[in-house]
């Protein structure tokens, strides 16, 4: 079988790499506006993914891990007499500033547990040892700070809310949706840092629940003990968390509408030069109506143009975003590009080629076989 | 037993609707019949209706009144398609030929559109393009071949296959005279040896030599 579809497709290079380029620019944009939209929604729930608690005591209404409340810390000994639970322990999530050395103040965002060794958190630790957090005024840093901070080295002190604190760790990759570096730091420190709003306060309660523990039973018995506390699973803690960014910050509506114009350039580029090269082809189709072929025929044709520029298009551009990745973990960001993504825009770019190649499908159905009559 | 002819047109009118809804006539009743192995030179001034006549015993056009009978079926609009894909071969002033295509795919591809596939279409294909001399081009693209070239091809993707009538449009128009000469003895040779029928239209004189029959149309009638 003679493959005319692709061999015309490839007949002319340049319109056939122009097809291509405006694919592959509609799958680049829309593999790094969702990329980063789920590098933004991974950072909004990173924390809550890493420690290892079922459920999460929050104070009422509490919108996402960041914006913590305060609420009595005596709380804790409740949950921990709640048949299922295994452990509870309370944690401080806090924004507090940090003075630099260069005289500039800039904000931090404090995690504070009375044992993290414990909680296996954080989770990656590139320097220094989790259990002497407990042993005095000190602290660890995400090396992420280093973009706001400035370099810091293990050893140093920084000042906290006016408190001098030496840097005993360092953590790798613990980062939040607000991009504020975070610090880790004893429970009782942290109390100590902010008297005035934690003092005999915690943020949260977090609830390791006892092996064959039910999840709903445990939540409904912390529930009836905690009227005026919420509590969530991990998976509602984090969803919750993340959809405050996504309706509060009109993010979500960012990366939709990118979404769509680069789609709409796409398809626009592609239907443009589809039936640009239709129109040039035209006497070609007339010639394969005229010598017995009908319209599906030539849709076929088109059909395989659209396939084969979208196949195309879209290995190039994602082969673009996967290039452009590093640049963007140089600047704190994080591009996430799961399978499920892949797969979607993939078949999402054939789609929309098909779609765009419907305009011509209307020009071949008018085709007259007549004009290969005329000169 | 009445005898068919292989292509036949009884009565035929055509008109089309000028831009202001006015009806012009460009065929004003047509009888017309071709045998098989008969070759045909249809002939008359430009704008006499010889092309719009064409295409309907062509099957690409249908006809305001009058009836066709290709093969012994007869002309619907629903079976136009159908009917050009099984009894009718084509060659054209502009050749038309596919120009991503080598000579034998285009040869080829007009089979595959018949629905003859795989090795049988290839074998088909290659017969036709040695048939008209040119078993050494066969892998050329057009723009690598001549005009006559061209025609050459052209002729052989409207004889491959066994579509009985074949119909050519000024298939001499855009070849010199020589080249011209030796493309029309070839096309009627072939369609003699394989007892096809061919309608030539044509303004060039060199076609009578090698036709059966010459048929006038002058203002949308046949003249006499």
């Amino acid at each position: 079988m003679v493959d005319l579809a692709t061999k015309s497709l490839l007949h002319d290079k340049l319109r056939f790499l122009i097809t291509v380029s405006g694919v592959a620019f509609a799958v680049t944009l829309v593999f790094v506006q969702v990329g980063l939209f789920l590098g933004l929604m991974d950072n909004a729930s990173l924390t809550i993914s890493k420690i290892p608690a079922e459920l999460w005591v929050t104070s009422h209404n509490t919108p996402n891990v960041d914006f913590a409340h305060t609420f009595p810390e005596t709380y804790v000994k409740r949950v921990r007499s709640v048949p299922g639970v295994a452990r509870a322990d309370n944690l401080i999530v806090w924004f507090m500033n940090v003075n630099l050395p260069n005289g500039a103040v800039e904000g931090t965002e404090v995690y504070a547990l009375e044992d993290f060794q414990r909680w296996g958190f954080p989770w990656n630790v590139a320097e220094g040892n989790l259990e002497d957090l407990r042993r005095g005024s000190y602290f660890f840093l995400d090396q992420s700070a280093t973009k706001r901070y400035g370099e810091f080295k293990v050893g140093e002190y920084r000042e906290i809310l006016g408190r001098r604190l030496k840097i005993i760790g360092r953590t790798i990759d613990a980062k939040s949706f607000t991009t504020t570096p975070l610090t880790f730091l004893d429970y009782r420190v942290a109390q100590s840092l902010n008297p005035g709003d934690l003092r005999g306060n915690t943020t949260y309660i977090l609830v390791k629940l006892a092996p064959g523990a039910n999840v709903e039973t445990v939540r409904a018995e912390i529930k009836r003990r905690l009227p005026f506390n919420d509590v969530y699973t991990q998976r509602e803690w984090a969803d919750r968390s993340r959809s405050y960014w996504v309706d509060s910050t009109g993010l979500g509506l960012n990366m939709y509408l990118t979404v769509f114009l680069g789609c709409l350039v796409g398809i626009v580029v592609v239907a443009q030069t589809l039936y640009t090269s239709t129109m040039e082809h035209i006497k070609e189709f007339g010639t394969v109506k005229a010598i017995g072929g009908g319209n599906g025929d030539i849709y076929k044709i088109l059909g395989k143009h659209a396939t084969i520029a979208a196949i195309a298009g879209f290995f190039l551009g994602a082969l673009m975003a996967y290039a452009i990745r590093p640049l963007i973990y140089k600047i704190d960001l994080k591009l996430v590009i799961p399978n499920e993504l892949a797969i979607a825009v993939f078949f999402g770019a054939i789609a929309l080629c098909l779609a765009a190649s419907m305009i011509s499908f209307r020009k071949v159905a008018s085709i007259d076989p007549a004009l290969v009559f005329r000169g | 037993m009445t005898h068919m002819s292989i292509l036949q047109a009884r009565s035929i009118e055509k008109h089309f609707t000028e831009g202001r809804g006015e009806s012009v006539a460009v065929l004003k009743g047509i009888d017309f019949a071709v045998e098989r192995g008969e070759i045909v030179s249809l002939e008359g001034p430009s704008g006499s209706g010889k092309t719009t006549f064409l295409s309907i015993l062509g099957c690409i056009l249908t006809p305001t009144t009058g009836d066709v009978v290709v093969d012994g079926v007869r002309v619907e609009a629903k079976k136009l398609n159908a009917i050009r894909k099984k009894s009718l071969g084509f060659v054209f002033q502009q050749f038309n030929l596919f120009p991503s295509l080598t000579a034998l795919e285009n040869v080829e591809y007009a089979l595959n559109v018949k629905g003859m596939r795989g090795s049988e279409a290839r074998a088909e294909a290659e017969r036709v393009i040695e048939a008209v001399g040119l078993g050494d081009r066969q892998a050329f693209l057009p723009r690598d071949l001549s005009g006559g070239q061209k025609q050459r091809v052209a002729i052989a993707r409207a004889l491959a296959g066994s579509a009985p009538i074949l119909l050519a449009d000024e298939p001499t128009a855009n070849l010199d005279s020589v080249v011209g000469t030796q493309v029309l003895e070839m096309f009627r040779d072939l369609a003699k040896k394989e007892n096809r029928a061919l309608v030539i239209v044509t303004h060039d004189p060199k076609v009578r030599a090698v036709a059966d029959r010459v048929v006038r149309i002058h203002d949308g009638r046949l003249a006499a």
